[in-house]
């Protein structure tokens, strides 16, 4: 089982996932309408470009929005985690080995302390973005079955991955194994997909209020 | 019952239809008959898979649900924080259950999601600045009242209006002869205090085409003849169109992308029949909206710009007093405290939010002026945006929205509000009404008329001795 995790799928769920997030941008890309969206993106793309970026940018940098300026809490909530889940995964230690030995990929990696602590960080994030989602009204009732499971799917790899460093033991590694594989392949399918969406939707409201919103006045999308 | 007397799907489209429903008073029997109007699930899955694409349906599915969009909307806030006012909440629950069920929706959720989307919502867009995703939730509410209207489910007075430029190609029943005579009757009016005073009509290759709101002639005349002044005290070559001369498209509030084609297109046609330099449009927050921003995509113009340049009031205003075509005397600046009305269409919507505070500079004496908090492009609703201000079932649900802007306007301690824009001073007017704080409230034109100095060729006679 742990050979065709750690081998032959990882083949499968990468192509699954590379392939399926592409599918995603390009669908979105494809679907988008000059004349349904009233955003005429082809005249002025330098600018609708420009303002794409900015959009982009300034919710990527901590503090860097109006939004996440007035809501600290959620702010350093939501930065610890996606740091933690973005990259933990794709510099650690052991995950560079295995791409090394099992894909004959050369991968730098981080000091195992910093993994661990992001680690940790991105699970106590998780842990308080449940909390919130409970205690807040105003996210309660906009919260679904679904954002749970989602929760769920991306910390589980996490938690076993933790538990599998704390030493624990072969059964704690091949649940790693297969939450890591469940999240991946999760991505394409589900609200996970945001992950390349995010930059699909933000560019899209960049070109809006660049291209027709404010942009040519040097206004639109004011941090 | 399918459709009604006068609850029906298909637009006002003759004189006989608008008076046929105004008959109807308050839209009684029209409400009444809404309750039993059947949903046309077949034509709705239609229009969701011609226009709902990828922009729209990844909004819906990557929402977040981390309520990041509630603060930032002021009927959330004004409503003691009803986590059903959450934007995100009222999205997901109109059109994302439409798309989710493919249409395949009854009546009783139809009339919900009309009440969500035209008392819950003033298509704002506020809420599109605080999001993560960038999901702009006022557009996705705009568009769900599209759906809405075409099955016939929208607030009596705004399917009325829709009417109105259908037929008349304006939002009241204005034709072109009572706008012609309007402008002549202004002319003469303020002749004797400004001596060769015109309001040229259909002149072609003016530098200015000017456009207007229609309630203009037909309710406040004298703002026509204050634009005039202005005009004549600046030394403009303008000239108004004879037909196509209405700015606004209430249409835009009802959903009615097809009235709202042809509104705008009417207005594209006198540019194009008169080739104006450039156009001015009147003190108007949507009809800017209508005209410039969204107009040339409904009338599929690809480079999503009017036939001639087109700028809001504010825009002519700032560049007047810069260029010095209009001077102020500098005794008459406003020596009082004062604060400004940014209207959500041409500030957050358009980025206008200098252009206006370029104009205080020149007609408030330092030291006067008082922000609002929030401002410019987070600036709130005026509380009657969106066609909130005119639909009589959301009065009590207006009425509450508009404490927000009391609370901002008294918070500056200002009893003086600029707002250069019909609808929010409307708003203004009516929260004056409504709460009796004290303020007086006006347009840019009546202030300006007082402080600007009058070029000594223009003086009436009698001045001059």
């Amino acid at each position: 089982m742990y050979e065709f995790l750690a081998g032959p799928m990882l083949w499968v769920t990468f192509t699954v996932f590379i392939v399926g997030c592409i599918w995603r941008v390009v669908r979105y890309v494809r679907g988008l309408s000059w004349q349904l969206d009233r955003v005429a993106y082809r005249p002025h793309f330098a600018l609708g470009a420009k303002y794409a970026l900015k959009s982009i940018l300034f919710w990527l940098v901590p503090f860097g929005s109006r939004s996440w300026r007035e809501k600290p809490g959620m702010t350093v909530l939501f930065f610890a985690f996606h740091i933690g889940i973005v990259f933990v995964p794709l510099f650690l230690e052991a995950h560079a080995v295995i791409a090394r030995q099992r894909l004959g990929i050369a991968w730098p990696s981080m000091p195992a302390g910093l993994a661990d602590g992001l680690t940790v960080a991105m699970l106590v994030a998780g842990v308080g973005l449940v909390i919130r989602r409970l205690a807040l009204p105003e996210v309660r009732i906009i919260t679904t079955g679904y954002d749970y499971l989602l929760l769920a799917i991306t910390m589980a790899p996490f938690i076993t991955g933790l538990i599998c460093r704390l030493g624990g033991g072969e059964g704690w590694l091949l649940a790693h194994l297969i939450t890591g594989h469940l999240m991946l392949l999760a991505i394409p399918f589900t609200k996970l997909s945001h992950m390349v969406l995010y930059f699909c939707s933000r560019a899209q409201l960049g070109m809006d209020f660049g291209i027709k919103r404010g942009g040519e006045r040097g206004r639109g999308l004011v941090w | 019952m399918p459709e009604g007397k006068y609850c029906f799907r298909r637009p006002l489209q003759t004189e006989e239809d608008i008076l046929h429903l105004l008959s109807d008073t308050r839209g009684t029997n029209y409400y009444k008959e809404m309750e039993e109007l059947e949903v046309d699930t077949a034509d709705l899955k239609k229009r969701l898979d011609a226009t709902c694409k990828s922009r729209i349906r990844t909004w819906l599915d990557i929402c977040a649900r981390c309520g990041l969009c509630a603060d930032s909307c002021f009927l959330y806030r004004v409503n003691d924080r009803a986590p059903e006012q959450v934007p995100s909440y009222k999205v997901q629950t109109t059109l994302g259950e439409i798309v989710r069920k493919d249409g395949n929706v009854d009546t009783k959720f139809m009339l919900h999601a009309m009440e969500v989307c035209w008392s819950r919502c003033t298509c704002c867009s506020r809420c599109a600045q605080y999001c993560p995703h960038g999901i702009d939730m006022g557009q996705m509410i705009s568009y769900t009242r599209g759906l809405l209207y075409s099955q016939g489910f929208v607030p009596w007075e705004l399917k009325i209006g829709s009417g109105m430029h259908r037929v008349y190609r304006a939002q009241m029943d204005v034709t072109e002869e009572d706008w012609v005579e309007t402008c002549e009757w202004m002319a003469e009016e303020n002749e004797e205090e400004y001596p060769g005073l015109t309001i040229p009509v259909d002149v072609e290759d003016a530098d200015i085409m000017y456009t207007c709101n229609a309630r203009e002639p037909k309710h406040y005349p004298e703002d026509v003849a204050e634009a005039a002044i202005l005009f004549h005290i600046a030394g403009e070559n303008w000239t108004v169109p004879s037909n196509g001369w209405e700015q606004t498209a209430l249409c835009m509030f009802a959903g009615d992308w097809e009235a709202c084609k042809m509104q705008v297109q009417n207005v594209y046609d006198a540019i194009e029949r008169l080739r104006p330099k450039r156009v001015v449009g009147t003190e108007c927050g949507h009809a800017h909206r209508a005209s410039v921003i969204e107009g040339p995509y409904w009338c599929g113009r690809p480079d999503g710009k009017p036939p001639a340049p087109y700028i809001h009031y504010v825009e002519w205003v700032a560049e007047a007093l810069r260029t010095g075509k209009l001077k102020i005397d500098p005794a008459k600046r406003i020596k009082e405290p004062v604060t400004l009305q940014d209207s959500c269409n041409y500030v957050r919507n358009y980025g206008l939010a200098e252009v206006t505070r370029e104009i205080i500079s020149y007609i408030v004496e330092p030291g006067y002026f008082v922000e609002m908090a929030p401002n410019k492009e987070y600036n709130y609703c005026c509380g009657g945006g969106g066609g909130f201000n005119g639909v009589g079932r959301y009065r009590a649900q207006r009425n509450k929205a508009l404490k927000t802007k009391r609370d901002q306007i008294l918070a500056t301690g200002c009893k003086l509000v600029i707002a250069p824009c019909h609808n929010c001073w409307d708003a203004i007017r009516d929260l004056e009404e409504e709460f009796e704080i004290g303020i007086r409230w006006t347009f840019l034109k009546p202030l300006l008329i007082k402080m600007v100095e009058i070029p000594e060729h223009l003086r009436p006679e009698q001045e001059e001795e």
